[in-house]
């Protein structure tokens, strides 16, 4: 079963992730990836630019209105995701628990939706 | 020599792969490293083969190019470790000549799935490792089965493989006294195997090696090893049943067609045949078990001509044997809906409340869709749209969501 953990940063994470304590924090997450790849539970993941580059593009009559910033203001931002092909949505919490951002602003477990049929009704 | 097909060779490597992987390990132990030569030489043959023709002694061609590969990797891994002390060089054992009689490849076959279904491995690492060590699949064609990358089901098997060294187990089938529960997971292996393929092959426009298929090959495989087991037949039969059905499932535009609705005239009547014969003879010569029941229970279904025909009478009592030799609130569940077919939606409505205190079943979607359907027949039209809503929330499935959002819409 396939889920994305989506990161959550807030104001500060970014600075500490970036700032002197960084280092061990990516060290930490860095172990956690590389763990994740060699039990072979890890698809794939990116970590999202400051979100100050975001844009938002809504079509309205077929114009898009293009605006700079984040949809909504909100204390919590998205920073980037990973997706993991695990046995247990329990499993899924607890890789996302051991994610620093958890500590710091919060992580997002969410199940992928697959193409397949399911089993009869 | 003609030029063979491409199905023609892979058909044939795949027979041979547990075959060549055998005698290597019974040459040379090494189980991990004997598998690594084994899909060298498999994916040396799939190129070569096409272009030069299937050789004389395709077996003993494989088993030749396997061993000079597992021997250059000793080479390679002996000079790596700069290690001096001699070891008897696999070279000087080996000796090619015309195919071996196989006496020993049913041994072998049944020998290497109990190994890469070996309990301590997780569900997922012993699909992995059987599609590709008895299957004869490449790690790629496994990784897209399951839709992820190659490099992420690179690491699943080697590191199956590790805990396989790591534990010592041996390349023996395993004592008498075992070898009931070590089939049983095997059969478990296989089980899970068709259904991944069989819920994932529904609208999937990828190329993908057919899961579903392949699980009844091996079933069959393992069926052919272990005849007299009324279990392995019934499981067996149980998926020819349900495949039989495949063609019937999805709708041109690629939505669910449910059991009831299906066009019965798609049904695959000769793997009904097949599987009609497999189940009524293991239901007659051996001991009765979860996976023949299930198989008379997917066989009440087959024989009826139209979805009003069903027998659900006969249905009830095989899923109620089902809960008191295997007590699973999956089968409580389907129950419930035979139940509702017998005695009607309330009757089926109360049962119902009895699978939902299960916390194995907790947040399923099937509950809700279930609760639905009864509800639905009892003409309670906006309890059913709402335990539709419910259900199409929680499945995680694009045409049973799809399927479930258009139930809702006409309540």
């Amino acid at each position: 079963m396939k889920y994305m953990l989506l990161i959550y940063d807030n104001a500060d994470t970014r600075e500490l992730f970036f700032g002197p304590e960084g280092k061990a924090l990516g060290e930490e997450i860095e172990a956690l990836m590389a763990e994740l790849a060699a039990s072979g539970e890890l698809v794939g993941g990116e970590a999202l630019a400051d979100p100050a580059q975001t844009r938002s593009i809504r079509v309205r009559n077929d114009v898009p209105v293009v605006t700079d910033g984040p949809l909504a203001e909100a204390k919590e931002h998205f920073g980037g995701y990973l997706i993991v092909d695990c046995d247990s949505a329990e499993r899924a919490t607890e890789i996302a628990a051991r994610w620093p951002n958890a500590r710091f602003a919060a992580m997002e477990v969410r199940p992928i939706m697959s193409s397949g049929g399911g089993q009869d009704l | 020599m003609t030029q063979p097909g491409v199905q023609d060779v892979e058909g044939l490597l795949r027979r041979l792969a547990p075959q060549v992987l055998g005698v290597l390990v019974r040459r040379y132990g090494q189980f991990d490293a004997c598998e690594d030569a084994v899909q060298e030489a498999l994916l040396a043959a799939f190129g070569q083969w096409q272009n030069d023709g299937i050789p004389e002694h395709p077996r003993s061609w494989l088993v030749a190019v396997a061993t000079r590969r597992l021997i250059d990797e000793i080479r390679a891994d002996r000079a790596r470790r700069a290690r001096e002390d001699a070891v008897t060089d696999p070279e000087d054992r080996y000796e090619p000549g015309p195919d071996e009689p196989e006496t020993s490849e049913h041994d072998d076959t049944l020998t290497l799935l109990v190994l890469c279904c070996h309990p301590a491995l997780t569900p997922a690492s012993q699909i992995a490792l059987t599609l590709r060590a008895v299957g004869g699949l490449t790690t790629a064609q496994v990784a897209s089965a399951f839709l992820v990358p190659e490099r992420a089901m690179a690491q699943r098997i080697s590191r199956a493989k590790r805990m396989i060294k790591a534990s010592g187990m041996r390349f023996e089938l395993p004592p008498e006294g075992d070898r009931a529960e070590r089939l049983r997971a095997v059969r478990h292996v296989m089980y899970l195997m068709f259904n991944e393929g069989y819920t994932a092959s529904a609208g999937s426009q990828l190329q993908r090696v057919e899961l579903a298929e392949e699980a009844i090959r091996l079933t069959r495989t393992l069926h052919r090893l272990a005849p007299a087991d009324g279990e392995t037949a019934g499981l067996l039969a149980l998926m020819l049943l349900t495949h039989a059905r495949r063609a019937a499932r999805v709708s041109a535009n690629g939505s669910l067609i449910l059991l009831a609705e299906q066009d019965r005239s798609l049904w695959d009547q000769r793997a009904i045949t097949e599987g009609l014969a497999l189940v009524e003879h293991a239901l007659a010569s051996a001991a009765i078990g979860p996976y023949q029941l299930q198989a008379a229970i997917a066989a009440v279904h087959s024989e009826a001509s139209s979805a009003e025909a069903t027998d659900w009478h006969q249905i009830l009592v095989l899923y109620g044997l089902l809960e008191r030799i295997a007590p699973n609130p999956v089968f409580t569940l389907n129950r419930a809906v035979a139940i509702a077919m017998v005695h009607g939606p309330l009757a089926g409505l109360a049962e119902l409340a009895k699978a939902e205190g299960d916390e194995r079943l907790a947040g399923h979607h099937r509950i809700e869709a279930v609760r639905a359907h009864m509800l639905e027949l009892a003409g309670d039209r906006s309890g059913a749209a709402a335990a539709y809503r419910a259900a199409a929330q929680l499945t995680t499935s694009l045409p049973e969501r799809r399927y479930l959002e258009a139930r809702a819409a006409v309540m």
